[in-house]
């Protein structure tokens, strides 16, 4: 854990005095919720508008409404957590986590609103075909190269079927290579990212394990399709 | 690059980036992230702070992309670009 911050909390409240007016009298309340709940908006407004491309195409006032909407949320949320605050950092930097939090995850379910682990079974196929098809002709592997490519491949797959479980292998098919969130394929697993987290750092483990079993390194299979 | 080789290569870079057992997870990694963007904000650099979070941050999408969010809503607010957003 990092010691207290050293910079200068630019806030006009100090922590201290965040937690003594949100939990005071209800017109000291009242007021110290609205401006966290406008100090919350403004931040997850900079973020819809400045730095997420995917939302260039709504217009300003979209995305004033979806700041609103989240900052009232987010509001409601950093109360019902306000006993986890530690005061390692400014008040509304840890508010500010929790509401970036809510955001970026109502935008990944949005995004990911009709993503299904059902198509992905060990049974289908999932790597590139075991032919010199699947490389680009700019980049086509020389005939003992090709086979020995399509060599690897059929182990690498024997490993993605035989090492891991069907759970283990949806949700690596998932994050590896479909690049879906954490977070959305905890939600379609029903379990929680860290649990998942957990889930995918084993199967990357017997993953590994079973094709260094199989004479495969990762320098090896780094080096045999760069040629 | 064919979608299929890109996809062995997501494979090959997922097993690459297998990290050790000890390393963080997510909720030990979330609670490091406010005080750790308050520094990287004002331009301290994650792996002379915390190198087991930076660890977790370069295998970790969804904690990552917390993690820049935070960031750059800090930076924007510490450079005054908040105030003028009404």
């Amino acid at each position: 854990m990092l010691e207290r911050s050293f910079f200068i909390p630019m806030t006009d409240r100090s922590n201290e005095q965040w937690l003594a007016e949100l939990t005071g009298a209800p017109d000291i309340q009242a007021r110290a919720l609205e401006d966290l709940r406008q100090r919350l908006q403004r931040g997850i407004f900079y973020y819809l508008s400045r730095e997420r491309s995917d939302l260039a195409h709504l217009s300003g006032q979209e995305l004033g409404q979806m700041a609103e909407d989240l900052a009232q949320d987010a509001t409601l949320r950093v109360i019902d957590n306000l006993d986890s605050f530690r005061g390692d950092s400014r008040f509304t930097t840890w508010a500010t986590k929790i509401a970036v939090r809510l955001a970026i995850s109502d935008l990944r379910r949005s995004r990911y609103k009709d993503f299904s682990l059902d198509g992905l079974t060990a049974e289908g196929e999932v790597l590139p075909a075991s032919t010199g098809d699947a490389f680009p002709a700019n980049a086509a592997p020389t005939p003992e190269n090709a086979t020995e490519r399509a060599d690897v491949m059929l182990k690498i797959e024997r490993a993605l079927r035989e090492a891991l479980t069907e759970r283990q292998y949806q949700a690596l098919s998932a994050v590896a290579l479909q690049d879906v969130p954490l977070e959305i394929v905890a939600e379609r697993l029903g379990t929680n990212r860290n649990a998942l987290y957990k889930l995918l750092h084993d199967a990357r483990r017997k993953l590994r394990q079973s094709l260094e079993a199989q004479g495969l390194t990762t320098d090896y299979m780094l080096k045999l399709f760069e040629e | 690059m064919s979608l299929h080789e890109s996809e062995l290569h997501k494979l090959i870079d997922c097993i690459v980036t297998s990290h050790h057992d000890d390393c963080l997870d997510c909720e030990s990694c979330a609670r490091e992230l406010d005080c750790l963007a308050e520094r990287v904000a004002m331009g301290a650099k994650i792996n002379d702070l915390l190198p087991e979070v930076a660890t977790h941050l370069c295998c970790c999408r969804d904690c990552f992309e917390e993690f820049e969010a935070l960031v750059a809503i800090l930076r924007a607010e510490n450079s005054g670009q908040l105030d003028a957003i009404g």
